[in-house]
């Protein structure tokens, strides 16, 4: 993010989430307008909500005249790299875990954790990644009665997948 | 008397050979979490919910109740071997902790923490034995209006307490309150927020938006070079010297007292009485000039304070229904998963269960001690897995407590976009725990305003004409308001790592 | 070497601490003949909290229902928005006989019924399995209240309508409609509460003085009247029921008011037959079972049975007369 010298402007990151937080609060005290503040059976669905979207809103507000006063350092940058590998990785296996069932996606989930960013040895890697895959599965189907999504796909489903 | 007997059953029923697996494993769960540094007490506990799920009531409260005040005692472990808090509350630990370790005698610290945490916790588990009836009964008093105020003050302290800026922690605290309103209005059964997305009816899983929020998030915001790969140190002997227990007794004694008394104040950490008990060291301890350079006083203070703190903060859940910290928060929202509503109609409606869970701890407390000093070997070297088998697997037991909540994607996919709210949150340096509050007990406090303004026919004054209300409202309202008095809050809690 | 020691014994203390949790159990599949499969436990999905009657009926049939089943069945409450978070779910479940629940009407003969509550289920969503019980309505003031007789409370309410809060389970449940009904036969108009997390709250409101009038059903009462907590005023039924016989009914007193609560037990429609004649065969037992009848009448609940065919056939009735009454208690923007 911009590190101004002078820090006289707040950080970009800072106002991105301010507006965020007030576009927001705005969303909900709209839309909880329409769910109905009042009824003629008393309280709405929409009076709560609208108390929080107005907490929201003004609190958005406050942050950004103290923002503006005396802008805050930005907080601590994430390691960007870090951040999109587990997030990415993390979005395939949800996207394929019913597809090729829990077995062969946690599999190669983990296999890219240990081996490609890990660094660790085959050994070990192979080692940890079947007992997170297979061995979780076996262990939370036959022990905790708790089924783990298996393979929609008719091949790998047969041959226990 | 009757308390008494209550009591005798409720060990019948911690006692069965089930019940005491469950505690033990909760013990062994909660160590592991409060041991690894990546991941906290409140995500830990929250991982865990789903697993527990499939249980009976009684089994699932004992075992998560076992691994909430088992983390207080694993982090014990690697401040004073290893110089590396576990966990928040014992960060004060590692001052004295770590200088006897390097003094050789690391197992005497241990042994003294263990029991420390063994007295503080036994007490404040016989404090909520002592309050359960009376407060159990006072609880008819309490009506929508008075519930509400409750949670109101609750709220407050919390918010005041959390983080540097009140507008954040407010931020924080109305995000949780909107989360938890996605899904069907409890009231008049409109679906709100939920974009036409029939998953979203039933609301979005506080387990998922929890681990999400703070487990996932915590590993987003790794920095590179934080190498946990550490190596013990060998120590002389478990057992502490005469000298050393007779020095640590009074310190005790104040830890419990300001551990229990911390405990019943909605909005104090563990951190928070571990600080306060080092500071009581500082000043009361008949050795104070040997604080910090590896006093036995500053291991058994702070760390009977913590778990005096960790059991007394039971109390106001189990009578008033109100969360004293983010972890009691996510174990509320367990209990409330069971069918079980934490508060005054606990004991009369559940009062079985109740006194189970209780008794519990009291087994619960038994067993660490026994676990924690023999197995000390065992928790450290948890500490020598490489850093990425440790970060794959908390990711792979992330996915699956995610997934086994309604057993769909779904969740996995809300888990993962809380992820990056909280890492965007942490980014902004909006406190997290007023979120985790607000997201259990948002439901409660809508329902009860309703109720309060359906018996006051739309008036609001319905909350300053009952008097315990009014008093609540006003000390709420204090509370949030404090900034602008210029009422300063000790640095203890600016500071403090936990919220 | 030592590294991948520790990984394994990790990941091993990690799978054997998991295998604890749980009773050793087969495979999960779900085509019916196999039902239920030895160790997988079925999910009774009570809408409403614990401590209310629906919740102590569905707790008294799941020991015998396991009994007959031969596995494991679990009540689950899931309260909220007078039923309908409870049977949301019950509905979006996979009618694979796994999971079941208590269904009471009206509150779920009603829910679909109003638009406003955007409901995602209809009557076709149920696959009903057995009817239990019905609970008639009762109206109850608090044991130091001036009013004796229903004829007092009531006009009282009529010469200042409102005056009074009275409690329900919630918006369009059954004490919503006792009331509504009550105000069209009789002009008395209570200011309702609504509870919605059931019957166990408005109880504790009724007994903290927070509301003045309970409206609920006689299983609700019994133990009240019992400890001299609730004078029951009034019953809705045609005749006095057996466990408040000093109670008279609204009839005797003049006015032509009747209501209450039917409650049984139903599956996600689409349940393949031989799961729901077994569901079905083991509800009925487990409903007659005469120590289950015997508890329920200790409760002020008379059982009537009725098999899952004719529970539908009920419930087609019922909807029909609610239909009727509803702009009673819909929301008037």
């Amino acid at each position: 993010m911009t590190q101004s010298p002078a820090r006289a402007r707040p950080a970009r990151s800072v106002l991105a989430g301010i507006a965020a937080f007030g576009a927001l609060g705005g969303y909900v005290l709209v839309s909880s307008v329409g769910l109905g503040l009042w009824t003629s059976l008393g309280p709405g669905p929409g009076l709560f909500p609208f108390a929080m979207g107005a907490v929201l809103a003004l609190m958005s507000v406050l942050w950004l005249l103290q923002e503006l006063k005396r802008p805050s350092a930005a907080g601590e940058k994430a390691d960007g790299g870090l951040v999109l590998a587990v997030v990415v990785s993390l979005l395939l296996l949800a996207a394929l875990l019913d597809l090729l069932g829990f077995q062969l996606s946690m599999f190669l989930f983990l296999m890219y954790h240990l081996k490609i960013r890990g660094k660790r040895s085959w050994l070990s890697a192979l080692l940890t990644a079947l007992a997170g895959s297979v061995g979780a599965f076996y262990a939370f189907n036959y022990g905790l009665n708790v089924a783990l999504p298996v393979s929609s796909i008719p091949v790998l489903n047969l041959i226990g997948l | 008397m009757d308390t008494l007997n209550e009591l005798l059953n409720g060990f019948a029923a911690a006692l069965t050979w089930q019940n005491l697996i469950f505690a033990f494993l909760g013990c062994l769960l909660g160590t592991v979490i409060g041991v690894l540094p990546g991941i906290g007490p409140v995500a830990g506990v929250a991982l865990l919910i789903p697993l527990t799920l499939n249980m009976d009531p009684t089994g699932s409260i004992i075992m998560l109740c076992a691994i909430f005040y088992g983390t207080a005692y694993g982090g014990t472990i690697t401040s004073v071997l290893l110089n590396t808090p576990g966990e928040a509350a014992s960060a004060i630990t590692t001052i004295d902790g770590h200088a006897m370790t390097k003094m050789g005698k690391a197992g005497a610290a241990l042994t003294i923490a263990a029991i420390g945490s063994f007295v503080g916790g036994t007490i404040a588990t016989l404090g909520l034995v002592a309050a359960a009836k009376p407060l159990g009964e006072l609880g008819l008093l309490v009506g929508p209006p008075e519930f509400f105020a409750l949670m109101v003050v609750g709220i407050s302290l919390l918010v005041a307490l959390a983080g540097k800026s009140m507008v954040k922690a407010l931020i924080s605290g109305a995000l949780g309150l909107l989360i938890s309103m996605v899904g069907i209005d409890p009231v008049a059964g409109a679906p709100r927020f939920t974009f036409g997305m029939d998953r979203l009816l039933d609301g979005v899983s506080f387990v998922a938006v929890i681990v999400g929020v703070f487990g996932l998030s915590e590993i987003l915001s790794y920095r590179k070079g934080e190498s946990t790969v550490v190596h013990a140190p060998g120590f002389r002997s478990l057992l502490p010297t005469g000298k050393e227990w007779r020095r640590s007794a009074p310190s005790m004694a104040r830890g419990t007292g300001i551990g229990f008394g911390l405990g019943l104040i909605p909005g104090m950490t563990g951190s928070v009485a571990s600080l306060l008990s080092y500071g009581a060291e500082k000043k009361f301890s008949k050795y104070r000039n040997e604080l910090g350079k590896g006093a036995v006083e500053g291991v058994a203070g702070p760390e009977t304070a913590n778990n005096a703190h960790a059991n007394a903060a039971l109390i106001p859940l189990f009578t008033l229904g109100i969360p004293a910290s983010p972890t009691i928060a996510v174990l509320m929202g367990a209990f409330l998963q069971q069918g079980l509503t934490p508060g005054p109609t606990l004991f009369t409606e559940h009062s079985e269960i109740a006194w189970a869970i209780i008794a519990s701890l009291f087994i619960g407390n038994l067993l660490l001690v026994l676990l924690n000093v023999p197995l000390v070997g065992l928790w450290t070297s948890i500490l020598r897995v490489p850093a990425p088998i440790l970060t794959a697997l908390i990711l792979l037991f992330m996915v699956i407590g995610a997934y086994t909540i309604n057993f769909s994607v779904f969740d996995v996919f809300v888990m993962i976009g809380f992820g990056l709210l909280g890492l965007a949150l942490r980014h902004l340096e909006i406190p997290l725990a007023p979120m985790v509050l607000t997201l259990v007990l948002g439901p409660l406090m809508e329902r009860s305003l309703r109720e309060s303004l359906e018996i006051s026919q739309g008036d609001f004054s319905i909350f300053l004409n009952r008097p315990i209300s009014a008093v609540l409202i006003a000390l709420g309202l204090l509370i949030i308001c404090s900034p602008l008095l210029k009422l300063r809050k000790p640095k203890a809690l600016t500071d403090d790592p936990e919220t | 070497m030592s590294r991948k020691k520790v990984t394994a014994a990790i990941a091993a203390a990690a799978l054997l601490a998991l295998t604890g949790c749980g009773a050793n159990a087969g495979a999960t599949s779900a085509t019916g003949e196999d039902f239920p499969k030895k160790g997988k436990s079925i999910d009774l999905v009570v809408a409403f909290s614990s401590g209310g009657a629906v919740d102590t009926a569905a707790r008294l049939v799941q020991p015998v229902l396991e009994k007959e089943l031969g596995t494991n069945v679990e009540v689950i409450n899931k309260p909220g928005a007078g039923g309908q978070i409870g049977y949301t779910q019950l509905t979006s479940a996979k009618p694979d006989g796994y999971t079941i629940g208590a269904t009471g009407s009206p509150s779920v003969v009603v829910s679909p019924l109003d638009p406003a509550r955007g409901a995602k289920y209809t009557r076709s969503s149920f696959q009903p399995l057995g009817r239990q019980v019905i609970d008639p309505a009762v109206i109850a003031v608090q044991p130091d209240s001036p009013f004796k007789t229903l004829k007092e409370l009531l006009d009282a309410a009529k010469a200042k309508p409102k005056s009074m809060t009275a409690s329900t389970t919630g918006l369009q449940t059954g004490e919503h409609f006792a009331l509504a009904q009550i105000q069209e036969t009789t002009g008395a108009e209570f200011a309702p509460v609504h509870f919605s997390e059931g019957a166990s709250q408005a109880t504790t409101a009724f007994l903290g003085k927070h509301v003045d009038i309970l409206v609920a059903n006689v299983s609700d009462v019994t133990d009240l009247t019992k400890q001299n907590k609730a004078r029951v005023l009034g019953i809705m039924t045609a005749e006095r029921s057996p466990s408040l016989p000093d109670v008279p009914t609204f009839k005797e007193s003049g006015y032509n008011v009747e209501a209450g609560t039917a409650r049984g037990y139903s599956a996600p429609a689409g349940l393949p037959d031989a799961v729901a004649k077994k569901l079905e065969a083991a509800l009925q037992k487990a409903i007659e079972d005469p120590e289950v009848v015997k508890k329920m009448n200790d409760l002020g609940l008379q059982t009537s049975y009725l098999s899952g065919k004719d529970y539908e056939t009920f419930w087609a009735g019922q909807e029909a007369d609610f239909k009727k009454v509803l702009p009673k208690v819909q929301k008037k923007d």
